[in-house]
C-alpha cells in the first residue's frame, strides 16, 4: 500500500508549525522515519491514521484520500496503529483488552475473534500471560499488548510511532525484528530516534528536521554521506572540538573518540567506516 | 456501541471503590441516619415508604456515583488508550453513547441493589409486597433518570474542567440545586431540572412530605420560580424529558469536543 504525500502543512494552534510543506512518497513494505524529537514525526504519523486534521496538502493512502472523513474511516479498515503514548486499560486482561479492540475493529464473529486473538498473543510471546490483568504487566510486555492489537484485523499498513522507546535491548531487538518479519506485502512505516532501529530493519528511510523533509533514500545513501566524515581520535588531552562526538570510549591510552567531521578534527585522526548514525549526524549537524 | 458498553460495564464493575463508596454512603446512611431509616420502615404504607426510600436513595448516592464517573471518558487520553480506539473503524459517536450507557448501567448495580434489598427487606417484614412494585415503579421513573443525567454531566464536564474539581463543583451543586428550600435562597430545588425527581416522585407516584408539603411546583416569594411551573402529571413527563435532554445535550457536546 503506497503513500503519496504533497505539501502537507500543519499548524497547531498557538501558531506551533509541526509540518512544513513536507512532500515523500513511501512504498509498500518496511520504510523508516527519523528525526529528532520535535521533528514532526508523530504529528505525520497521526495524520497518517486519521486522528489528526492536516492544516493544507494531500495525503493518499492507496487509494484513499485522509483529509476528507470518508478516507480517514476507509483507512482505518487497513491500518493498525501502534502510537507512541501507547496505554491499555489496566483493569483488563490482555485477552480482553485484544477482544475489545478486535469488535472496535469490526471483527465480530467471536469465533474469528478468538482465533485471531490467540494468534495475535503467539505472535508477540503472550499467549502464557494473557489471561492477567494489564496492570501487573510491565513496559515492554504492554508495548507487545499494543503490537497485537495493532496486528489484530491483519492491516495493510501498519503505523508504530517509537515501538521500542523504553524497552530493554533483548525486547528491543525482539521487537524491531518482528515488525520486519511482518512487512513482506504490507506497508510498516516506522517512526523513531533511535537510529539503530532503523539500520537494523529498513532499506528506505525519510528524515524529518523542523516539519520539512531534508533526505529521503536508502540505509546506504545516508550512510555514504558520512563518508571520510568519520574519524577515530586516540588522545589522553581534552576531547576534539571540531565536529560532533559521536562516542567517547575509555582507551589504553586515553580515549578512544568517534567524530563526524568535515575535515580532521585532532592530530592522528584516522578515517573510519561509517554507519547509519553517523550519515545522520552528517546530515543534521 | 453494544461493545464499549459492555467492555465499560465490566471495567467499572471491577472498580473496588464504586462498590466501596456507595456501600460506605448506604451503611453511614442507615448508621447516622438511623432515626430516619426506622421513622421510613415504619411507615404503614408501602408506597410512603419505597417513595421515602427512593428519595433518601436520591438525596445521596448521586453524589458518589457523580464523582466516580467523573474519570471515565477523560481517563482514555489519561491513559493513552484513546489514539488506539480513535484508530479503529468504529464509529467515536457510537463509542461515546456505549461507554456511556456502560458506565450508567455499572452503577445502577449497587443503586439497584441498595434500593431493592430495602424493598425486599420492608416486603418481608412488613407482609406488604405491594411495595415491590412502588420500587419498581420509582426506579423507573425517579432513581433511573437521575442516573442518566448524572453519567452524561459527569462524562462531559470533566472534558472542560479538571476531574477533581468537577468532583467538589458537582458535590456543592448536588445539595444546593436538590436539597434547599427555595424560599431560603435561589435554588434549581422543586423545580423541572432538579434531577433528584421532584416533579414525577410528586405527580406520577403521588408522594407528599408528612404533613402534606409539596416537593414540586411554584414556592411563594422564591426566586427562579419559572422553572417551576404548577406540578401536574404533563409537568412531571416534561421534567424527566428535560432531564434527558439535557444528558443528551451534554453528551453531544462531549463528542464534538475539538481535535487538535
Amino acid at each position: 500500500m503506497r503513500i503519496d504525500i504533497d505539501r502537507l502543512t500543519k499548524r497547531y494552534r498557538g501558531g506551533v508549525t509541526a509540518l512544513d510543506g513536507l512532500s515523500l512518497e513511501v512504498p509498500t513494505g518496511m520504510f523508516g522515519l527519523l528525526g529528532a524529537n520535535g521533528a514532526g514525526k508523530t504529528t505525520l504519523m497521526r495524520i497518517l491514521a486519521g486522528l489528526l486534521r492536516p492544516t493544507g496538502g494531500s495525503v493518499r493512502v492507496g487509494e484513499h484520500d485522509v483529509t476528507t472523513r470518508a478516507g480517514r474511516a476507509a483507512v482505518r479498515r487497513v491500518l493498525g496503529y501502534l502510537p507512541q503514548e501507547l496505554g491499555v486499560y489496566p483493569d483488563l486482561s490482555a485477552r480482553e483488552f485484544l477482544d475489545y479492540v478486535a469488535l472496535l475493529k469490526g471483527i465480530d464473529d467471536r469465533t474469528e475473534r478468538r482465533r485471531r486473538v490467540g494468534e495475535v498473543l503467539e505472535i508477540v510471546a503472550l499467549a502464557g500471560d494473557a489471561g492477567r490483568k494489564l496492570k501487573g504487566y510491565s513496559g515492554g510486555m504492554r508495548r507487545r499488548v499494543g503490537i497485537a492489537q495493532a496486528l489484530l484485523a491483519g492491516p495493510r499498513l501498519l503505523i508504530v510511532d517509537e515501538p521500542t522507546a523504553g524497552l530493554d535491548p533483548e525486547e528491543r531487538i525482539r521487537f524491531r525484528t518482528l515488525l520486519a518479519q511482518l512487512a513482506g506485502d504490507r506497508t510498516v512505516l516506522l517512526s523513531t530516534h533511535i537510529v539503530d532501529d532503523v539500520a537494523q530493519t529498513c532499506r528506505e528511510l525519510a528524515v524529518l528536521a523542523s516539519g520539512a523533509l531534508v533526505f529521503r533514500g536508502t540505509v546506504e545513501e545516508l550512510t555514504s554521506r558520512a563518508s571520510d566524515r568519520v574519524w577515530s581520535v586516540i588522545t589522553a588531552g581534552p576531547a576534539p572540538t571540531g565536529g560532533t562526538i559521536v562516542s567517547a570510549v575509555p582507551h589504553a591510552a586515553g580515549m578512544r573518540y568517534r567524530v563526524v567531521a568535515p575535515v580532521s578534527p585532532a592530530a592522528g585522526a584516522e578515517t573510519v567506516e561509517p554507519n547509519l548514525e553517523d550519515g545522520y549526524l552528517a546530515l543534521v549537524k | 456501541m453494544i461493545t464499549a458498553a459492555r467492555y465499560e460495564l465490566r471495567m467499572m464493575l471491577r472498580k473496588r471503590s464504586l462498590w466501596v463508596s456507595l456501600g460506605v454512603i448506604v451503611v453511614l446512611l442507615a448508621a447516622v441516619g438511623s432515626q430516619q431509616v426506622r421513622e421510613v420502615i415504619r411507615q404503614d404504607d408501602p408506597k410512603g415508604t419505597m417513595l421515602s426510600g427512593a428519595l433518601l436513595v436520591n438525596i445521596f448516592l448521586p453524589v458518589a456515583y457523580g464523582c466516580l464517573l467523573a474519570d471515565r471518558l477523560v481517563r482514555d487520553h489519561r491513559l493513552g488508550v484513546a489514539a488506539i480506539l480513535d484508530a479503529t473503524p468504529a464509529s467515536p459517536v457510537a463509542r461515546l453513547t456505549g461507554k456511556y450507557l456502560g458506565v450508567c448501567a455499572a452503577v445502577t448495580a449497587p443503586v439497584a441493589l441498595a434500593y431493592f434489598g430495602f424493598a425486599v427487606a420492608y416486603a418481608i417484614a412488613s407482609g406488604r409486597f405491594a411495595a415491590l412494585g412502588w420500587a419498581l415503579a420509582a426506579f423507573a421513573l425517579v432513581l433511573l433518570p437521575a442516573v442518566l443525567f448524572v453519567g452524561a454531566f459527569a462524562l462531559a464536564v470533566p472534558l472542560v474542567v479538571p476531574a477533581p474539581l468537577f468532583r467538589v463543583l458537582f458535590v456543592g451543586y448536588w445539595f444546593w440545586g436538590n436539597s434547599i428550600t427555595p424560599d431560603t435562597m435561589p435554588t434549581l430545588a422543586h423545580s423541572i431540572v432538579t434531577p433528584i425527581g421532584s416533579y414525577p416522585m410528586q405527580e406520577l407516584l403521588g408522594f407528599r412530605i408528612r404533613g402534606g408539603e409539596t416537593i414540586a411546583g411554584p414556592v411563594p416569594g422564591a426566586a427562579l420560580n419559572f422553572l417551576r411551573p404548577e406540578a401536574t402529571p404533563v409537568t412531571a413527563w416534561l421534567s424527566i424529558g428535560v432531564l434527558l435532554v439535557l444528558a443528551a445535550l451534554a453528551l453531544a457536546a462531549a463528542s464534538v469536543r475539538p481535535r487538535r
